[in-house]
């Protein structure tokens, strides 16, 4: 992308063309005071703050784009005044309870009250009555507090895509007239705002019907939102972070541990709450309210620890799932190298299945691009097999803020029909297919992006084979002129007029039919036009492939279909690892399909149980307990941190006495991980952990790709009649729920059961068995209201209920439901 | 600066009155002579009178010096740094302490800790307070940077107690309600400086 | 007139000697402790306190609970004493100070009344032995009772004990000379060694007491007498800022209660002398009892009055005083008073 140059304070920076004056200030860490401008979002302009004076004229920083040789001055005496009335503005009626306020410390409106040196009051108004609320079972609004600079809304609709809040009218008092003359404008325009707006759902309720990410309360710049868990409880400057990765989604999150004692007579450090760089990631719910999962109270239990080194010598097998470390992961696999375990993990068996057919396909060792790149960049994304909401918090936000900020447009294609997705932008275009017809989906993709020249004849002629053309008579407005003469009342005279009318005339027009859309559960005849508005000025497209291809019959399939989209278009491939850590898995261990024989599990089932829930027979540290690196969706290796006090054994500890080629500590495991994966040998405490002022991710450092070129993959036809048909059932977790983990936290209130849309529950009623072809399982079922459709969703995040067992290879089953 | 000027230099305005103590009498009869001007001098009674004087000072004029310590006690600077109090507010007898957080903060040997919580009433109520008196240096921080004027230097300096528990928790350091009419402002460290008003700069109230 | 007063009396019985014996043993060892209260309170007083006041009213159960502690106390002999001497010296000092008080005449005279069992009519003495050499008894008694603290500071194996020790023997062996000398004075007046005769010579009012003929042999007498009891300014022997405690140090309980007795028992025989052989004894008509009790009153009060105001002497001061100044004086007095009883 081309460079500009701009001078800010006669400071010469070089910024990327198109960059907000703000943002451009930012990367180059020259302060303009702001508020309500967040960086991955679009500009609000309530706080009015980052005015500055580009070539002369005074300009807002957050939407003013820089233009080469542009000269920016910061603060002139006039701006200067214009943003101390804005401050003090904002102070007006602020009630002064700093001193039990959360954010007290850490509150923007202290510091900018500050750094704009207001030390008197010169506006006044009647407050009006600001009642507090609880929006959800996490979300806390003091509107007393608020100073409505609509950050959260735009987070909620530019990052999250949930748009559950909105302003609403205050009911305040109008401002006296008087003021307009005398204050300076921009401080009146932006007080006449706030005094009319407070905040609200916006779905009109009391409460907020969202996903409980918890990014409103992160970014709001005072107390006014604050998680309902938090309020209260600590001052935030007794809080020491600790930086760690969210163990939950595969999206590895950065994020803050913030811990301090527990209580006056618990002086053990506990998590009081997780924060994160907001500017620069954004959480979903499990990452930040799914943190106290640690195992409390384990002392070395030495017996029990004598049993397990038994068990180890006895077992067979080692059932693990995705919340492990990379380190923990090649300690596993080294004991299946030394002493023949096998490595059981059905979470990430499938993924690493398909992340083999896929190199295989297309010669790259991982997918082409991450979240991160596509909000930069993409304007068209495309995604498959994933139920945005529910798997991939991260795909979802940047799904998202492609169709907000790139002025996007996205196609989504999955079995069941999300209410929330269409609602992300009006370019967005849902396709609910049969399960099992995921392969159509990516021939259309094929037909829609690739380039023709490059596709194998077959496959070109196997598109073109459901391709259909019609005539269609379709009714068309012509504007057409009809002369009348029409005669003046008063004076007699007429007079010939001219008019426009509107006449609908018949036209038959020859319409092309793609059968793959009809097949997908589209509308063929009307969805040429609508591609064609979609794909206007579109520039960069990306595709996100979910766990449903990993665990379809054909994913093989699937997988060259993947690799022959990149190879024969311009689209960019992002694929997310089922949970937590799997990718690290997939490449580092070798896993085995089945079970065999005495099997010890790590947070599984097992005959001889190690976990970090503390219900197993030996107790292991929680990931936040323990030191370790993952492997995000971004193929970067990321350190986390301890936060919470661990005195029991690790698994490094079983190791070492099972092997000698220990080590004594779990992070002295980093370095060994395998190089031939793309794994680079730094020690864990030089992995940097943070992102620097521009937005750079700068934490632990990214896998080596590699990319050898392999040929085209020959692709097999899909077969039509594979789609499943009857009740069937989907395994897929709620949104915030991704393991025993965060189940185990008390900010996560979701229930295991069957989700069903609103239709569905109540023909379901309140509890059923479903039974499988080899087994069934007695739910709740609960009511998903963002839900369409026959399709349910039944949760896998308990290990105890063993879903997993029960889908078998699949994520979509065909089962029969039994009342209860 | 010279030794000599070291030792002359001014170090104070104090004005000292040196004793003229003579010369001690080498001969015998010089200190016989001695003894003779002591004895008819009258300097013993002079002793001998003071000594009277304040006796009988004290029995009949009052002036006796004794306080009987544990039945009277003596007034105390209103500035001594004794065990905490934490004041409630006048009108409603609620406790001042809103759990700001500050005098836990600003403690320099780490001995204030409170547990807050959001209480029914959707306030921020403090749980449970604990000063860790063994650690306390009683240097007044906590007091000076309340806002509240909520915890102060009481009076109370008789710190022995069979544990120092005994002082340390929420309830022992408030002002029994019972005795809220008998509460004491404190004037020292932290207090309100009495020009206060001069020093606000006045604001604008629409109502 | 002074021999029918003695003339009159009826005959003394050993059951009134022993009575008497009796009585001053009792009187005399609860004025001891008394005293210490009126010293106590006195001190306090002369420096605005108010001394003991919490055991009863004003404090005056203090004496009981400081004797009960005195006998309760764990009775210490230290390793390497002669436990025997040690044992024995409080004794000594206690006793003499008894003895020599039975040379002395401390009530007047009374009969217990006729109707009380078993001693009805019993005549009980103002001294218990009148010795007609009465003054020489009491002075050579309380010269035996140097032993006291000689032998205690000596049997203690403690360094402060030997150093109280070697002042007791300086300091009383010196001061007796002083004593003896200025009281031989008065002795040449009145021409008896007899109390009751010192007593009878006074009679006649307050013109005719010793003390305005013999102003400097009372002055001497009562430097003396302050020495010979150890009290400020010459209580070197004990004196807490140089020795410790000297020759009291390793003693406790009643062991130093004794020594304490002794020592104010000392104070009463000493201000009794003082107030028979100067200021007339009870010689005053009718009031005889009255008077005398507060002449012991005075000197008693006045011990105490010294120690509040005047702080004590050094060891070398106190032999300078003795040797160069009193006894010089008092030789020359009594060669004053030969001379003008001679003219």
């Amino acid at each position: 992308m081309s460079t500009v140059n701009i001078k800010i304070d006669g400071r010469e920076v070089a910024v990327k063309e198109g960059e907000y004056i703000l943002n451009a200030a930012r990367a180059n860490d020259i302060f303009i005071p702001a508020i309500c401008y967040l960086t991955r979002c679009s500009p609000t302009l309530a706080c009015r703050l980052c005015l500055v004076e580009a070539d002369g004229k005074q300009v807002y920083a957050c939407n003013a784009k820089v233009k080469e040789g542009m000269e920016i001055t910061v603060d002139t005496p006039n701006i200067l005044e214009e943003r101390r009335a804005i401050m003090e503005v904002y102070d007006v009626n602020h009630p002064l309870q700093c001193g039990v306020c959360d954010k007290s410390g850490e509150c923007e409106l202290q510091n900018y009250t500050l750094e704009l040196g207001v030390d008197s009051q010169s506006y006044m108004i009647p407050d009006t009555k600001r009642e507090v609320k609880n929006w959800s079972s996490v979300l806390h609004y003091d509107a007393g507090l608020c100073i409505v600079c609509e950050r959260c809304t735009t987070v909620c609709k530019d990052m999250i895509g949930d748009a559950a809040l909105t302003t609403v009218k205050r009911g305040g008092e109008a401002l006296d007239k008087g003021f307009k003359e005398t204050m300076p404008k921009d401080a009146y325009a932006m007080w006449n705002k706030l005094q009319k707006s407070v905040i609200a759902p916006s779905n009109g309720t009391e409460y907020t019907n969202c996903s409980d990410c918890g990014e409103c309360a992160a970014v709001c710049p005072v107390g006014a939102l604050v998680s309902r868990d938090f309020q209260y409880k600590s001052n935030a400057w007794d809080l020491k972070r600790i930086p760690a990765v969210s163990a939950h989604s595969s999206d590895g999150f950065q994020i803050y541990y913030e811990v301090k004692p527990a209580s006056i007579e618990n002086r053990n450090e506990k998590i009081f709450r997780v924060t994160n760089e907001w500017n620069y990631v954004s959480l979903d719910g499990a990452a930040r309210f799914a943190y106290d999962f640690e195992n409390t109270d384990v002392t070395k239990d030495e017996a029990a620890f004598a049993k397990a080194l038994e068990a180890f010598k006895n077992a067979q097998t080692v059932r693990f799932n995705s919340v492990i470390t990379n380190e923990e992961a090649l300690m596993l696999q080294t004991l299946k190298e030394k002493r023949g375990l096998k490595l059981y993990n059905p979470e990430v068996r499938a993924f690493q299945k398909f992340l083999g057919y896929y190199q295989k396909a297309s010669g790259n060792r991982f997918w082409t691009t991450d979240n991160d790149a596509i909000m930069k960049k993409s304007d068209f994304v495309i995604a498959l097999g994933s139920a945005l909401r529910n798997d991939a918090p991260g795909m979802k936000y940047a799904f998202n803020n492609v169709q907000k900020l790139n002025k996007g447009a996205g196609l989504y294609f999955h079995p069941i029909a999300d209410t929330l997705i269409p609602s992300f932008g009006k370019n967005v275009e849902c396709f609910t297919h049969k399960p099992g017809l995921e392969e159509a989906a990516l021939y259309l993709v094929l037909d829609l992006f690739a380039d023709k020249e490059k596709l194998p004849e077959e496959v070109k002629e196997y598109l073109a084979s459901f391709k259909t053309t019609e005539t269609k008579t379709i009714k068309e407005k012509v504007m057409k002129d009809v002369t009348e003469t029409v005669v003046d009342e008063e004076t007699g005279e007429s007079k010939e007029v001219t008019k426009k009318v509107p006449e609908m005339v018949d036209k038959e027009i020859t319409v092309e039919k793609n059968g793959l859309v009809d097949l997908l559960g589209g509308n063929s005849s009307t969805f040429t036009d609508t591609f064609e508005k979609m794909m206007k000025k579109k520039e960069s497209f990306s595709m996100m492939i979910g766990e449903d291809f990993y665990y379809h019959d054909k994913a093989e399939n699937l997988a060259k279909l993947i690799a022959l989209i990149e190879e024969t278009s311009e689209i960019d491939v992002v694929m997310a690892p089922p949970k937590a850590n799997a990718l690290g898995v997939a490449l580092i261990c070798d896993l085995d399909d089945e079970a065999e024989g005495y099997t010890i599990g790590y947070n599984e089932i097992g005959d001889f149980r190690l976990s970090a829930l503390g219900d197993g027979d030996l107790d292991m540290p929680a990931m936040n307990q323990q030191e370790g690196t993952f492997t995000n969706i971004s193929k970067r290796v990321v350190p986390t941190n301890a936060a919470v006090e661990y005195g029991g054994y690790e698994l490094n500890d079983l190791v070492s006495e099972l092997i000698e080629e220990g080590e004594s500590l779990t992070v002295d495991w980093t370095v060994r991980l395998p190089a031939s994966k793309g794994f680079r040998a730094i020690e864990f405490d030089a992995l940097p952990n943070g992102y620097s002022n521009d937005g750079t991710e700068n934490r632990g450092y990214l896998l080596k790709t590699s990319n050898r070129k392999a040929k085209t993959p020959s692709v097999e036809k899909f077969d039509e009649h594979a789609a499943l048909e009857g009740e069937i059932v989907y395994r897929c977790n709620p949104a915030r729920q991704f393991s025993d983990f965060s189940d185990k936290a008390h900010e996560i209130f979701e229930p295991f059961g069957l989700y069903a849309s609103a239709e569905k529950a109540e023909a379901l009623g309140e509890k059923v068995e479903v039974v499988f072809g080899n087994g069934s399982i007695v739910v709740d079922v609960i009511a998903d209201e963002k839900m369409t459709g026959d399709i349910t969703k039944l949760s896998d995040f308990k290990s105890a209920q063993n879903v997993y067992e029960l889908f078998g290879p699949a994520r979509y089953q065909t089962v029969t439901m039994r009342k209860v | 600066m010279g030794l000599e000027q070291f030792k002359n230099r001014n170090v104070g305005t104090q004005n000292y009155k040196m004793l003229d103590l003579g010369q001690s009498p080498e001969t015998g009869m010089g200190k016989f002579k001695q003894v003779l001007d002591r004895t008819f001098k009258g300097e013993l009674l002079v002793g001998l009178w003071v000594t009277m004087r304040e006796m009988i000072n004290a029995l009949f004029k009052g002036q006796m010096h004794t306080v009987k310590y544990p039945f009277e006690k003596l007034p105390i600077s209103p500035r001594y740094r004794a065990i905490h109090d934490m004041l409630r507010l006048l009108e409603s007898g609620h406790y001042r302490c809103i759990g700001c957080g500050l005098c836990e903060k600003i403690c320099i040997s780490n001995c204030i800790t409170m547990d807050t919580r959001y209480d029914e009433n959707q306030r921020k109520e403090v749980s449970e307070y604990t000063i860790n008196f063994g650690r306390c240096i009683f240097c007044g921080y906590c007091a000076e940077v309340c806002p509240e004027l909520a915890i102060v230097h009481g009076p109370r300096y008789e710190t022995a107690s069979e544990q120092r528990a005994s002082f340390s928790l929420f309830e022992d350091m408030l002002t029994p309600i019972d005795k809220l009419n008998l509460q004491q402002e404190y004037d020292g460290f932290g207090a309100v400086s009495p020009n206060a008003d001069e020093n606000i700069k006045k604001t604008p109230l629409a109502y | 007139m002074e021999t029918t007063l003695v003339q009159n009396l009826p005959e003394v019985t050993a059951a009134g000697v022993i009575i008497k014996a009796i009585l001053i043993l009792a009187v005399i060892a609860a004025i001891a402790g008394f005293g210490t209260f009126i010293e106590r309170k006195v001190l306090a007083f002369m420096q605005r306190r108010l001394g003991p006041m919490h055991v009863g009213p004003y404090g005056l159960l203090q004496l009981v609970a400081d004797g009960i502690k005195l006998f309760t106390k764990e009775d210490i002999v230290p390793q390497n004493a002669n436990s025997l001497i040690f044992k024995i010296a409080p004794s000594i000092t206690a006793a003499t100070a008894f003895i020599a008080l039975a040379a002395v005449p401390v009530f007047p005279d009374f009969t217990i009344p006729e109707w009380v069992p078993l001693l009805g009519g019993v005549f009980v003495p103002s001294i218990a032995a009148d010795l007609n050499i009465g003054i020489l008894f009491v002075l050579g008694m309380m010269a035996a009772g140097l032993y006291g603290p000689l032998l205690a500071g000596m049997a203690q194996a403690n360094k402060w004990g030997i150093i109280g020790a070697a002042r007791t023997a300086i300091q009383f062996l010196s001061y007796e000379v002083v004593t003896g000398l200025s009281i031989l004075a008065p002795i040449m007046l009145v021409g008896s060694l007899s109390f009751v005769d010192f007593n009878n010579a006074q009679a006649g009012g307050i013109s005719h007491w010793l003390i305005w003929q013999q102003p400097v042999a009372f002055v001497l007498f009562l430097i003396a007498g302050f020495a010979e009891t150890n009290r400020t300014p010459f209580d070197l022997l004990e004196h807490e800022a140089e020795v410790v405690s000297g020759y009291a140090t390793e003693y406790s309980g009643m062991r130093w209660g004794m020594f304490f007795i002794g020592e104010y028992a000392n104070m009463i025989t000493i201000s009794i002398i003082a107030a028979v052989v100067f200021l007339g004894g009870y010689s005053e008509v009718g009031i005889g009892w009255l008077t005398i009790i507060l002449k012991v009153g005075f000197f008693f009060f006045l011990m105490l009055w010294v120690r509040a105001a005047w702080p004590h002497v050094r060891p070398d001061q106190l032999m300078w005083l003795c040797w160069k100044v009193l006894m010089p004086i008092a030789v020359i007095n009594i060669v004053i008073t030969g001379i003008v009883m001679m003219v």
